[in-house]
């Protein structure tokens, strides 16, 4: 890996703030010629107030209550809802065949590109939502499809609403990673998460809602490692917070295991997925790590659900 | 006096029923809050049971099983009036009043709904004063009500009743609660009002409106009194995946350990069964069930779920005393620390 200038570049309602990093010492302004030449740049915003595409929900589960459907209406966009047949109980039951029909129907009919799949059960067992993503796939080419189990949570209303938002922001997301890279030729681009650390440009156009207060995160990132300059604007701030990241990713799952061996296995294969993750988010494969590791079993429940959440990281690529 | 509990009520009911409730998952408490929202309608009476007629019959109305299954799998609708139907025909005689086991979160707004769907006034009381997890752990039993017979429906349509000797409801039902998907309404401890007048720990409701009042300070919602037992932040969290336990109790045992931020800067110990049951400083026991233990998030100032507690958090530990029949003899027996297996 070259030694040398690491960007930290805030996005907003302003133009871009660029700063450089430097063996940790802060710089900035930062010419167009050394951004070009930066080993990485790593990039800070929110996409709370960012334009958002119309999205075509799709939930898998039963019937429920007109209070309880899908979302879709937000006064700023035009996006369709279903509920089909399918999904699965917290145990891993099959509730019902999935109804790949009313999928096929609704993905052919529904004239949009942006399609958000939220199964009942999937924190448990994803498979509706990957066979609902492989209907999606045949009926509409091109279609960009966000599953929930990517997020894992479980609460179906909450990981839906998630994943929906999620599918809305792709089309910017896209803009806004295609942008950096031609601004940035060959300089390799990060964005800023939510919560904490970075994920590969390539990442933040398949999953742009774990970036979505990047800016905020990386603020206060910056504001904790700059407490003794005051006076450093927050945009400054925010850029400085965004190029002390490193690559992070995680997996949260629900799964049934019958005593101590069966749950080291199910850890082991969260662990192997969280791995794989970050590497996908931008961690050099060899310095990819689990960093934490939460397991909490379901109250009121036998038979030994646990929730299970790992945190993974590593070293840019 | 009776009072009416319409939209802005029940949104005060919601808050004040989630000061102290520990497992109620965010999404669960959601979704049965706008649940009960859509349903409201002209609203639902709240009356003492000496308001009703001595004869008639009270039904005590809960979620069972888990909420991070409610939330996940959402209800069809029917659930509540199903089950209380249910009841109704092994009965042979229609329900006139729909009482809460406990009124933690969703088990405060399921009897609200279930009352808003059929038609029936909500009473003024409980059967906890708090939360405990088994169905017979109750103020009724103590009273000597039977939980049974018991009517169970699932969001898929199932429905199930059941009858036996009260001591072996939570065995039958464990199994079946799992195996509808780990969620389903009961409609339970079928009463006149007479007895539930009787039985029933009373003003709770009340106090819960007064309490998610914007503003209104959090102890409203503790009738018996409160109090904070320590600030700190949590520094492990062990989970046991203990089988064959001898225990009756659904789910693990789990120990939370927090350090004080504060004062004597003690390690204190929370012992878990669903909820925290015991709290030890530095080795010595200083907050026990039948008392409620309850995790306050430092940041937010919400209830931290035992399921949700991590390294990190900042929380203060808060004991609710629990109702005086909790604390005689038989009180001790069925929701003091044996009852929960530690022989303390």
């Amino acid at each position: 890996m070259r030694a040398g200038v690491i960007l930290g570049v805030a996005l907003g309602r302003h133009p871009p703030v660029v700063v450089a990093l430097r063996d940790g010492a802060l710089d900035w302004p930062v010419g167009r010629a050394v951004a070009r030449t930066a080993t990485r740049a790593c990039v800070a915003l929110d996409l709370d107030d960012a334009p958002t595409a119309p999205v075509a929900a799709i939930r898998v589960g039963g019937p429920c209550p007109e209070a309880l459907r899908p979302l879709v209406c937000r006064p700023d966009q035009a996006g369709v809802a279903t509920i089909v047949r399918g999904g699965h109980s917290l145990t891993g039951r099959p509730l019902a065949p999935l109804d790949t029909e009313a999928v096929r129907r609704f993905a052919g009919s529904c004239g949009l590109m942006d399609f958000a799949v939220t199964a009942t059960g999937s924190p448990m067992l994803a498979d509706h939502e990957l066979q609902v993503a492989a209907v999606i796939a045949a009926e509409v080419p091109g279609a960009r499809i966000t599953l929930s189990y990517e997020f894992g949570h479980p609460g179906l209303r909450e990981r839906e609403a998630e994943t929906i938002r999620n599918a809305a922001l792709g089309p910017e997301a896209g803009r806004i990673a295609d942008e950096a890279a031609r601004e940035l030729p060959g300089v390799p681009v990060y964005f800023a998460r939510s919560e904490r650390g970075l994920v590969s440009a390539h990442y933040f156009r398949r999953y742009p809602y774990a970036c979505y207060l990047g800016r905020t995160a990386s603020l206060a990132r910056g504001r904790a490692a700059l407490p003794v300059r005051p006076v450093v604007p927050d945009e400054v701030t925010a850029a400085y917070g965004a190029a002390l990241g490193r690559p992070e990713a995680q997996v949260e799952r629900i799964v049934q295991a019958r005593g101590r061996a069966e749950l080291d296995r199910e850890l082991q294969g969260v662990r192997d997925e969280v791995l794989t993750r970050v590497v996908s988010a931008g961690a050099a494969p060899g310095s990819a790590r689990v960093a934490e590791t939460t397991v909490n079993p379901l109250s009121y429940l036998p038979h030994g659900l646990y929730r299970i959440r790992v945190m993974a990281e590593g070293a840019t690529a | 006096m009776s009072l009416l509990i319409g939209g802005e009520e029940l949104g005060w009911l919601g808050e004040g029923s989630r000061l102290f409730a520990s497992g109620a998952a965010e999404s669960s408490y959601n979704l049965s809050r706008d649940w009960a929202g859509a349903v409201v309608g002209a609203g639902v009476t709240l009356v003492a049971p000496e308001e009703l007629l001595p004869g008639t019959l009270c039904v005590a109305i809960s979620l069972m099983g888990s909420t991070t299954a409610l939330g996940e799998q959402l209800p069809g609708g029917e659930e509540p009036a199903r089950a209380v139907r249910a009841l109704e025909r092994r009965l042979g005689e229609r329900a006139g009043a729909v009482t809460a086991l406990n009124l933690a979160a969703e088990n405060a707004l399921i009897p609200f709904i279930a009352a808003a769907e059929l038609g029936l006034p909500m009473i003024d009381g409980d059967g906890s004063g708090r939360v405990f997890p088994l169905v017979e752990q109750t103020t009724y039993a103590l009273g000597g009500m039977s939980p049974t017979p018991l009517a169970l429906a699932g969001a898929s349509g199932e429905l199930i009743v059941m009858e036996t000797a009260p001591d072996r409801v939570e065995e039958l039902l464990r199994p079946v609660v799992l195996s509808v998907g780990g969620w389903a309404v009961a409609a339970c401890y079928p009463m006149t009002a007479g007895d539930l007048a009787r039985v029933l720990v009373p003003g709770t409701v009340s106090l819960l409106l007064r309490a998610g009042v914007p503003g209104a300070p959090r102890s409203v919602a503790a009738p018996y009194g409160v109090r904070t037992l320590c600030r700190g932040r949590i520094q492990a969290v062990e989970g046991s995946t203990r089988l064959g336990s001898e225990l009756a109790l659904p789910s693990s045992p789990s120990s939370i350990v927090l350090q004080e931020t504060e004062g004597l800067r003690r390690l204190v110990r929370l012992e878990a069964h669903n909820e925290i049951v015991l709290a030890l400083a530095d080795g010595a026991a200083v907050a026990m069930a039948p008392d409620q233990i309850c995790l306050i998030s430092m940041t937010d100032g919400m209830v931290v779920d035992v399921d949700k507690a991590e390294p990190g958090l900042k929380v203060e530990v808060m004991v609710l005393k629990a109702a005086p029949v909790w604390h005689t003899e038989r009180g001790l027996a069925l929701g003091g620390l044996r009852a929960f297996g530690i022989p303390l």
